[in-house]
């Protein structure tokens, strides 16, 4: 397989020391760990805020999230995608499962009628060094159809299921699984993601 | 039919990579990508693409939660290590358990192991101490008493497992009441005083 290299979005210079690192970690080693905190922090609390939109409950999930890193570190395996992915995906599935469960879930609906149309200012990213991967994010999902815009942000940065998605975008269950799906294949191909 | 279910999965390949699926919906996707090779490397490109999304919205959080997440993973270690510590000297090939009635009443015991060279300490209905004061394990050798750490002040009548390391051959083990903090040699009488077994 290739090697993962000029991904973008990609906090180290390469995919090979965050691997590396978290190997360290499943040995127990909290330098390694600490390292590992000063690389994924940023993505895992930025994440985690963009979809729980409080900054609270954000600061609490990414400490289940960094500690599960710590606890879990020798379940990573780097055949089935980097280090990156493995960590961002422990943070979007909290994310999301807190997202669900909230209290405040019920009232999300009502809430996006009056946020569809809003520009995508708030998709900026804060992090200075997010910036660069945040203008190709933009500049990419920019070439993507409305729908295959909105049902990918829709899910991704609000943790919408994918029928909700389809109840938001008034469009049939089939037609959102497909753009989901179409449109992160031609993000892909946009970001040059090779792995 | 046959060619929905066949195709079904594969199409919630998008939906699984943003996590827009339920839970028994994920689960099942899962148990389908496991069986199929393509749909496995397309899911690893997807979620990299998706993963990308994540780091695009990167911002950097408050520094106490760094403090709260390396003080958190501290905590977690060491209670490991001692767990793990305390296991495998429990273990042991050669441990062996000893328990004494104390004069302050209830029982303490200790599994010992001369192999592991330590020895853990537990207890149970021992009188509770003022906060000034501390029960303090002791190593009783012929060169004296040896401070083996202090024991845990008893929740419910009984003491945690507490693990001293340094046991040697000949060692008895003593607990004294101490001020709070503990002291380098024993201030006054033992409760108990066990030969271990």
């Amino acid at each position: 397989m290739a090697e993962p290299s000029g991904v973008p979005g990609n906090p180290a210079d390469s995919d090979t020391p965050l691997d590396a690192l978290l190997k360290q970690v499943a040995d127990g080693d909290h330098a390694a760990f600490e390292a590992v905190y000063d690389q994924m922090a940023g993505p895992v609390y930025g994440l985690i805020r963009k979809v729980l939109r409080d900054s609270a409950q954000s600061e609490e999930v990414a400490q289940e999230v960094l500690l599960e890193v710590w606890r879990s570190a020798s379940r990573f395996d780097p055949a089935r995608g980097s280090a990156a992915a493995w960590v961002l995906t422990i943070a979007h599935r909290r994310a999301v499962d807190r997202v669900r469960s909230s209290a405040a879930a019920a009232e999300r609906e009502s809430r996006f009628a009056a946020e569809r149309g809003a520009p995508a200012a708030d998709e900026v990213a804060e992090s200075v060094a997010a910036l660069l991967d945040a203008e190709q994010v933009r500049r990419c999902l920019d070439g993507l159809t409305k729908l295959q815009r909105e049902s990918i942000t829709l899910a991704y940065y609000r943790g919408y299921t994918y029928p909700q998605v389809a109840a938001l975008l008034q469009v049939a269950l089939g037609t959102v699984k497909a753009r989901m799906r179409d449109g992160l294949t031609r993000l892909r191909d946009c970001l040059g993601v090779t792995w | 039919m046959r060619f929905l279910r066949r195709r079904r999965p594969h199409a919630l390949i998008g939906p699984y990579v943003l996590d827009a699926l339920e839970t028994a919906e994920r689960d099942r996707f899962e148990r389908h990508l496991d069986r199929c090779r393509d749909c496995e490397t397309e899911a690893r490109s997807l979620t990299a693409t998706a993963t990308a999304l994540g780091i695009a919205v990167a911002a950097d959080p408050p520094p106490r939660l760094k403090r709260a997440v390396l003080a958190a993973v501290d905590a977690l270690s060491s209670a490991q290590a001692e767990n793990a510590a305390i296991a495998a000297l429990m273990t042991a090939s050669d441990a062996r358990t000893t328990s004494v009635a104390t004069s302050a009443g209830g029982t303490a015991t200790v599994v010992s192991s001369l192999r592991e060279a330590a020895i853990v300490f537990t207890s149970s209905g021992m009188r509770a101490l003022p906060a000034t004061e501390v029960y303090e394990l002791w190593f009783i050798g012929h060169g004296g008493a040896r401070p083996a750490g202090l024991v845990p002040p008893p929740g419910d009548g009984s003491t945690s497992p507490v693990l001293a390391a340094g046991l040697e051959p000949g060692d008895k083990v003593g607990v004294t009441v101490e001020p709070a903090g503990g002291t380098t040699a024993p201030t006054t009488t033992p409760v108990v005083v066990m030969t271990l077994a």
